[in-house]
């Protein structure tokens, strides 16, 4: 072979390049991320790790190919800002002017402090927001800004925020999918909490969700003729799901872990990369 | 190999002798420096410089840094937080704790105090030794509560207020300021520096 080193040398500097480019700078990158704190509640870890049998779900969820039709991962197109108003202080006046002035509707005095929190700017971006907010602040009123997520998963309600690599820190085969003949999963623990639910959904889709296209599960569950009372782990009946006459349908080991994964599977944390104000119905703090 | 096909070194001069030699056009190198410097100002202006926490919509970490608008610290949520890993083993998720063992949270008068002082203490020295009253009732366990001054005076304040202001556990009592919990820590540590027993803890003044 005639030009043999310099076929390899070409061959070596293409292998190389791609293992810098797919190996070497995503492990520089995201490497050495570890547990870190809720961007809002700092006290608070995430993620918390899943639990053992939530742990052997994602071996059932793997070796079952959910994957092939669900996705893991929240797509998010923007970041709004709401401004809102918490407290329209004493001088109501001046607050009246500062919205006046902004073009934001025709306020007077008394008509600003009417039903508070109200939003006073609505979808804008993170700079006339704060502009907006120390102006306010400035007139004596109280504000807050709250970040809203945007994009059509957020739309569908299939998480709060986009999907990052500290979501999956803990697992140890990612499973975060690319084909979408099901609804993502990211945040399936959240939208479906029920157990039951899951349940039957894995033994019978078309029970829960007439339209839907997702193969039965069947072989997760046994089929056994009803004792004297009913097992505490059988299936119960929702949706158009009813337990044969004189049977009861109980989920393998199998199914009851890929049921505490899915249950597991939630990523509406807000985190310093994927900000977010949580919803306030979640807190019973006092009112300030 | 030799084959008739192949020319001599000297053979006659080509057809395309007299063409120029075609180089690569001069404006096509031009345009993929133009191409290559674009590039590199969406890159620049967009690619987050590989930096871990920036992802798209963002496109900065200055950009992310400034949506870091979570609204300030909430002492009640990070309280929560500090009482589920701190706190429920014994008293349970939702405050009742466990009867004839742990006394309740719910609404105890221990809580409910106006003053937070005696809470603190309690917390931070912990707390021994059978026939403290609960709402009037005696508790005769043997079970001690071990001392939390391992936790900094934010958590502890953290805690104390979510305990106290805890609606959903008919707690109304107001919230706890780490100066609070500063003060009374540094007051223990010299007075009393062992675990309360029930006659010296009611031997502190409430309002103290």
């Amino acid at each position: 072979m005639k030009f043999g080193p310099l076929v390899f040398l070409a061959a070596f500097l293409a292998l190389s390049a791609s293992w810098c480019g797919f190996v070497l700078t995503p492990q520089v990158q995201l490497g050495r991320l570890t547990q870190e704190t809720n961007s809002v509640v700092k006290a608070e870890l995430y993620p918390a790790g899943r639990p053992g049998l939530a742990r052997q779900g994602l071996e059932v969820y793997r070796a079952n190919g959910c994957a092939y039709c669900h996705s893991q991962q929240v797509e998010q197109k923007g970041t709004l800002v709401d401004v809102m108003l918490t407290d329209a202080g004493k001088t109501s006046v001046q607050v009246a002017k500062v919205l006046n002035d902004a073009q934001l509707g025709s306020f007077s005095g008394p008509s600003v402090g009417a039903g508070l929190p109200k939003a006073v700017l609505k979808g804008a971006d993170i700079d006339s927001a704060t502009i907006l907010a120390a102006a306010l602040k400035k007139a004596g009123a109280g504000t807050e800004l709250r970040l809203v997520s945007t994009g059509p998963d957020i739309q569908r309600g299939w998480g709060m925020r986009r999907t990052v690599a500290e979501d999956f820190i803990y697992d140890a085969t990612v499973m975060p999918g690319s084909m979408r003949v099901g609804p993502d999963l990211a945040n399936v623990g959240e939208r479906r909490p029920d157990l039951n639910w899951q349940l039957v959904h894995l033994y019978n889709p078309a029970a829960v969700n007439d339209k839907s296209p997702m193969p039965s599960y069947r072989f997760l569950f046994e089929r056994r003729k009803l004792g004297q009372a009913a097992s505490p782990d059988a299936l119960k009946p929702i949706g158009s799901f009813v337990p044969p006459e004189g049977y009861e349908i109980l989920p393998k080991p199998e199914a009851k872990a890929l049921a505490a994964y899915l249950s597991s599977l939630s990523s509406d944390t807000p985190l310093y990369e994927a900000p977010l104000t949580p919803p306030a119905a979640t807190t019973n703090a006092p009112a300030k | 190999m030799n084959s008739p096909i192949k020319q001599p070194e000297n053979s006659a001069p080509r057809e395309d002798a007299g063409v120029k030699d075609p180089a690569v056009p001069i404006w096509l190198i031009v345009l993929c420096f133009v191409l290559l410097y674009m590039g590199a100002i969406y890159f620049d202006q967009h690619g987050g410089w590989f930096d871990a926490q920036v992802y798209s919509p963002y496109v900065s970490a200055a950009q992310v840094k400034g949506f870091q608008v979570g609204g300030g610290p909430n002492p009640f949520e990070e309280g929560r937080a500090i009482y589920g890993r701190t706190c429920t083993t014994c008293h349970g998720p939702a405050g009742i704790g466990q009867a004839g063992n742990f006394p309740s949270l719910a609404g105890s008068n221990w809580v409910n105090e106006e003053q937070p002082g005696r809470m603190i203490r309690l917390v931070l020295q912990g707390f021994s030794g059978p026939g403290l009253k609960v709402n009037g009732q005696a508790f005769n366990t043997a079970s001690a509560m071990v001392p939390w001054n391992s936790l900094s005076d934010d958590d502890i304040a953290a805690v104390i207020t979510f305990v106290r202001g805890n609606k959903e556990w008919n707690n109304h009592a107001a919230p706890v300021t780490a100066a609070q919990v500063q003060a009374i820590r540094a007051k223990v540590a010299k007075a009393h520096p062992l675990a309360f027993n029930p006659t010296e803890l009611e031997a502190v003044s409430p309002a103290d």
